[in-house]
């Protein structure tokens, strides 16, 4: 019986020591353990997938994740100021059908409509932050009336069955890698809008605290407006790239895109309650995402299981930090307590 | 009067939008016509009553859809498999309870953001029945399946019966029993009612489960009324009855919403789908209309408590 303590407490305080070696080299940040997630992925894709640790897979791998990156991009502003979006996906599908009537039914010229489009988008994002800003209501709730309202409104007007087809080729080059350099410089922007300029800083500090950010002079209202037109603005782009690479629009474009997004996000180590969360996670995020969805399906595996591990992982990476700070907890306590 | 502002105005749309029916398409009040909406809007309102529980306690649950055809299937396999009425339903709400409780050990437990949760278990359990059953419907149920075994109208006066009457104890708990209270306490101020003696994780913990539980039910009454069971039902359903509940009246923010309200918004959203095609509208145009509802629901609210700030 007594041995049985031992061993019970020699292993439990194993278990307390390697989680502060864990946490003396932040392993449970979300970047170096997306990074481990994302090596193993690549490490067990080579084997079982044919043509996977190929260089022309990787640049497929960026192509097709291309829309979902840039919704996660932008999305990570929002989340940063304790906001979230959940009508990018839909708004792209309204962009893309509309993007198709300016271009077949109003005969104008394929980048007049795009910009016309991304003007749309910003549009769209416009209204969820006027909402949002001027009426203090939720974003969730906001955004999820818009994000019934722009699928509502792309259904209606393609009456659920019309779908845009036959796009001029100077204007399909856009799905077939140009959006690569595209998402590439995006990017780059939104890395260094978040983590190098005051607006970045703004961000963090709404999403700390609203009425702490409003005393230290910052801009409340203009900064979340900033967020939510540029998200309105990049889900058109998206919405362009997808109707370039796919080669035709329909009402149901991009449906579960911002789940898709979030997921991305969040996975990538920031807070849904806001204040903490970096650009490089959400690429990481986006990237592993993407590898495991590619890794799958090249490995003749159901893409269901993409899925499912999406979830799990989400849920594992999620509760490793609050496991670990449960499990030190209880045994630091257990040690006070015992004589 | 004032104090149920929202309650109210959903009311009175409700009404509005009846009478508008009654002048311009009469004959959407056919007795079979108005059954027809109630019976679909029925199961909608139990897995509102969740919802109701759920965001008054400042959480949200968006995996429910999942959890409703998981609970389908499951109670199809049991009827295929030639198992009495009352275990069929025992395993759609039971199933339900599980995967809500464990939504639950996630977010009262570990102390994890509700949204992100229910995020995961939504895709998960989605992608897991996508996996296993590869999109099969359940056929060839036992006669006893569709609407109990009964006939159509006893079958649907049934189901009515039984969402009416969880819909009344959902009323009677959180009006006048301590644990519905306690609800309304944790979603206010989740340190204040720990402090007053409630235990603010075990609460929500069981609002999951009740969530998941009513679920379940929801799921249970939604499949008896077709004769096989659909792998891909309750697809948008966490949307939809999120919305009814906000439009409703009940506040994202926690410690608001009156059941009464979220019947009201259950039925105004349900009754559009079947206006329009009284209307002679096109049907495309049932979710930019809910859309509209919602947002012009939560404006009208955010405008008034704008005014009444500006006010004081």
């Amino acid at each position: 019986m007594s041995r049985l303590h031992t061993v019970a407490r020699r292993a439990s305080e194993g278990i307390v020591r390697a989680i502060n070696v864990a946490r003396r080299f932040e392993l449970y940040r979300s970047e170096p353990l997306l990074a481990i997630v994302l090596l193993v992925e690549v490490l067990i894709f080579s084997r079982t997938g044919a043509n996977f640790a190929t260089t022309g897979n990787a640049f497929e791998i960026l192509r097709l994740s291309t829309e979902i990156g840039l919704l996660a991009l932008v999305m990570t502003p929002i989340i940063l100021t304790g906001g979230i979006d959940l009508s990018v996906g839909s708004l792209l599908g309204l962009c893309a059908i509309l993007f198709g009537k300016l271009w077949r039914d109003a005969e104008l010229s394929p980048w007049i409509a795009a910009t016309c489009t991304l003007a749309i988008g910003a549009a769209g994002g416009g209204l969820n932050a006027l909402l949002i800003t001027r009426l203090r209501l939720p974003p969730l709730i906001v955004t999820l009336g818009s994000f019934s309202l722009f699928r509502g409104l792309a259904e209606a007007i393609t009456r659920g069955v019309d779908n845009f087809t036959g796009f001029p080729e100077s204007f399909l080059f856009l799905g077939e890698g140009a959006q690569v350099p595209i998402f590439a410089a995006v990017a780059v922007g939104v890395w260094l809008m978040v983590h190098r300029t005051t607006f970045g800083r703004a961000f963090r500090a709404i999403g700390f605290s609203p009425e702490g950010a409003r005393y230290a002079g910052i801009p409340v209202e203009r900064r979340l407006t900033l967020a939510y037109v540029f998200a309105g603005a990049v889900a058109a782009l998206a919405a362009l790239i997808y109707v370039a690479r796919v080669g035709q629009a329909k009402a149901d474009a991009g449906t579960g895109y911002e789940l898709l997004a979030i997921t991305a996000v969040v996975l990538g180590g920031a807070s849904i309650f806001g204040g903490t969360g970096t650009v490089h996670g959400t690429l990481l995020g986006v990237v592993v995402l993407a590898v495991l969805k590619v890794g799958l399906t090249l490995s003749d595996q159901p893409s269901e299981l993409a899925g499912i591990l999406t979830g799990a992982l989400l849920l594992v990476v999620l509760s490793g930090e609050a496991v670990a700070r449960l499990f030190s907890e209880r045994l630091g306590r257990a040690k006070i307590a015992r004589p | 009067m004032k104090q149920y502002f929202r309650e109210w105005s959903v009311a009175v749309s409700l009404v509005v939008l009846l009478l508008a029916l009654a002048a311009l398409a009469p004959e959407f009040f056919k007795p079979n016509q108005l059954i027809a909406i109630l019976t679909t809007a029925a199961p909608v309102l139990i897995a509102a009553c969740g919802m109701s529980l759920v965001i008054t306690c400042r959480h949200i649950d968006i995996s429910i859809g999942s959890q409703f055809a998981l609970c389908s299937i499951l109670a199809g396999l049991a009827a295929g498999a030639e198992w009495p009425m009352a275990a069929v339903a025992g395993v759609a709400i039971l199933s339900g309870a599980t995967f809500g409780a464990f939504n639950g050990v996630m977010v009262a437990g570990l102390g994890l953001p509700s949204i992100v949760v229910t995020l995961a278990t939504m895709v998960t359990w989605r992608e897991l029945l996508r996996w296993w059953r590869e999109g099969a419907f359940v056929r060839d149920l036992p006669r006893d399946f569709q609407w109990f075994g009964l006939t159509q109208a006893a079958g649907q006066a049934l189901l009515l019966a039984t969402a009416a009457t969880v819909f009344l104890l959902v009323v009677f708990a959180m009006k006048h029993l301590s644990g519905g209270r306690f609800v309304y306490a944790v979603g206010s101020d989740a340190e204040a009612a720990r402090l007053a003696g409630i235990r603010p994780r075990l609460v929500t913990f069981c609002v999951f489960v009740l969530m998941g539980t009513f679920t379940g039910l929801a799921a249970l009454l939604n499949a008896i009324r077709f004769p096989d069971v659909d792998p891909k039902t309750g697809q948008g359903l966490e949307l939809q009855v999120i919305a009814a509940a906000v439009v409703g009246g009940v506040a994202i923010s926690g410690g608001r919403g009156k059941l009464w309200g979220v019947l009201a918004g259950v039925l105004l959203l349900s009754c559009i789908a079947p206006a329009l095609v009284f209307l002679k509208a096109p049907p495309q145009w049932e979710k930019a209309i809910q859309g509209s509802i919602i947002l012009l629901a939560v404006a009208a609210d955010g405008w008034r408590s704008a005014k009444e700030g500006s006010r004081t």
